[in-house]
């Protein structure tokens, strides 16, 4: 494995002194509030009914005055409920699933796209990449951010990029090896996949360029970077993002492998003790919260990712100065990622519900299948569900699997179980079976 | 005209049919004719019982865990002797209505065999349908012909 040169997309920036670039994010962060609050009624209502103005941001730590936002709250303003900017000067529009039926959007002013291409340039070039580099992009091109985010940063170093997007692994395989790409950006269990298919599909390893990998948009583990290094002789780096924020690039890894770089001229990252919603110290696990301080478009404040995971403000041997996250330890609700979507049990819950007309109990198994994320979904039999005939029973079946596939986007097995079979907790159902061992 | 049959969802899994059999036989419950369709996920079986043994078998079986509810299908007796059957699907075609299954069970009423359909159609409802029937000669046997077995 070739070793990651070590180059800075924007050192003034990347490299900042610690104090300078506080004195930065709160002037950015005072922008941002009094923005929000002069243009976002529902920021308005949050901070009157919380006595907070916006020129009592006073400092870094005031921002614990703001109230929090949630991903419910860019459900219920959808769509454009929460934009700061006139819809005239929004020039994109991007999602990913909501909690319920509903997909949440985003939308991005021109500026709001320059700052999420110069995040993502950051993170291609902490990886290794510039102008000689081919860049085979195989996140998703769409409403997902993981597509257009990694050709937009891909674009911006230089670098040739193909846009592949997701899925038909033999054409990707072909495309990697026929031009040479150099760097490859998709989710790590793609990665994988794509690297058990090499000689599956009569290629040499040795007969591909690929050098390293941007890999996020799901949770994965030191084991799986090491089998996607060894797959395909690369650097493998993490890259994490949301589309609330941005996209991916929000943080990112150099080659330390030693955390992601959050933003931090362009986000203020927050620890909170997830059950009192205090502030917590670095090196403490807690639920990650951003507010954005430079997104003109939908600003965010404090959003509630629901990611659980530490932060460290030690100096990191590559000599950017902006804080690390650690991998995605777990959630603080019980959203799932599968294939790099994300999915609410809440999603299959409406869907139940549309289709048996009760909402029966049901469970999620998550598994991984030669590298690539299953879903099961066992729903018990209610009477209403059940007939002696095999094809009712196969409509409603299929008829779950169809609404599944529409409203969360990924194509899932329908198990219809016996009553009572799912095993309750104190009463209640667990609702997901994670057999991937992604988190702890 | 109808009988009620008892539906039971069967998993494909080892064990699922003899636990059926083992709680309708703790219960006491005398089958008198029995179906299992089966698909490449999941099975169905159909029972037929004794008017009595209606809720003491669907009891048995909820509480063993098995989804279980009653419906109504016909039974037809079918002259025992060649182009019996032929005779009585003869008059469903002509008049249109679909067979969604059937099955014949292992009792003789008066030299007929026994057979249970399931019939549906697009024009008619069930009573048209057992009328139908009826009118051209099917002999439709009743719940409590079915009860005397």
């Amino acid at each position: 494995m070739k070793v990651t040169e070590n180059k800075i997309y924007n050192p003034e920036i990347e490299c900042m002194d610690r104090d300078e670039l506080k004195a930065l994010q709160l002037s950015r962060l005072q922008e941002t509030v009094k923005l929000c609050y002069e243009r976002v009624p529902l920021y308005r209502q949050r901070m009157d009914a919380l006595g907070v103005k916006p020129e009592d941001i006073k400092t870094l730590s005031d921002i614990t005055k703001l109230p929090f936002t949630n991903k419910t709250d860019l459900r219920d303003e959808f769509p454009f409920g929460l934009l700061a900017a006139d819809k005239k000067d929004i020039v994109r529009i991007q999602g990913s699933s909501g909690t319920t039926g509903k997909p949440i959007v985003s939308g991005y002013t021109a500026n709001d796209v320059e700052v999420w291409t110069e995040m993502v340039a950051r993170s291609l070039t902490a990886a290794g990449g510039g102008q000689d580099d081919i860049i085979q992009v195989t996140y998703g091109y769409g409403l997902f951010t993981g597509g257009l985010g990694a050709h937009q940063g891909a674009t911006r170093i230089g670098a040739m990029t193909v846009p592949m997007s997701a899925g038909n692994t033999q054409r990707q395989l072909m495309m990697m090896h026929d031009l040479g790409a150099t760097m490859l950006c998709c989710t790590p269990s793609y990665a994988i996949f794509l690297g058990e298919s090499i000689r599956e599909m009569g290629y040499d390893p040795k007969e591909f360029q690929l050098k390293s990998g941007c890999f996020g948009a799901e949770p994965w583990t030191e084991e799986m970077r090491n089998k996607i290094e060894e797959l395909f002789d690369i650097n493998a780096y993490n890259i994490y993002g949301l589309t609330e924020i941005a996209g991916p690039g929000v943080a990112y890894e150099c080659p330390a492998k030693a955390g992601m770089h959050i933003n931090e001229d362009h986000v203020i990252a927050e620890i909170l003790d997830p059950e009192t919603d205090e502030p917590l110290p670095y090196g403490a696990r807690g639920e990650l919260v951003f507010t954005t301080i430079t997104k003109t478009g939908m600003p965010m404040i404090r959003y509630r990712t629901h990611d659980l995971c530490t932060l460290t403000e030690e100096k990191c041997s590559c000599g950017r100065t902006h804080v690390r996250m650690g991998r995605i330890m777990g959630r603080t609700d019980d959203m799932l990622v599968i294939r790099g979507v994300n999915v609410f049990p809440s999603q299959i819950e409406t869907v139940l519900l549309r289709v048996a007309g009760v909402a029966p109990h049901y469970q999620l198994i998550v598994d991984r299948v030669n590298s690539t994320d299953t879903l099961e979904v066992q729903v018990e039999l209610t009477e209403e569900m059940f007939s002696d005939t095999v094809a009712d029973v196969e409509r409603i079946r299929d008829e779950i699997k169809e609404g599944i596939k529409s409203v969360v986007g990924i194509a899932a097995s329908i198990k219809l179980v016996p009553p009572k079979s799912i095993q309750r907790s104190e009463g209640k159902a667990k609702r997901t079976i994670d057999k991937r061992g992604l988190t702890n | 005209m109808y009988i009620t049959q008892i539906s039971v969802y069967l998993e494909n899994d080892h064990g699922t049919l003899r636990t059926l059999t083992k709680t309708l036989a703790d219960a006491g419950i005398d089958m008198l004719g029995m179906s299992i369709a089966d698909t490449a996920n999941f099975g169905i079986a159909r029972i037929v019982v004794r008017e009595a043994d209606f809720n003491g078998a669907i009891t048995a079986l909820i509480n063993a865990g098995f989804m279980a509810r009653k419906n109504k299908v016909l039974c037809a007796a079918v002259p025992n002797k060649p182009a019996g059957l032929d005779s009585v699907l003869a008059v469903i075609e002509a008049n249109g209505i679909f067979i969604e299954y059937m099955y014949s069970f292992n009792y003789n009423l008066a030299g007929n065999a026994l057979l249970i359909v399931r019939l549906s159609s697009d024009k008619m409802d069930e009573d048209a349908i057992a009328g139908i029937l009826s009118e051209s000669g099917v002999k439709l046997v009743s719940q409590d012909e079915v009860n005397a077995l």
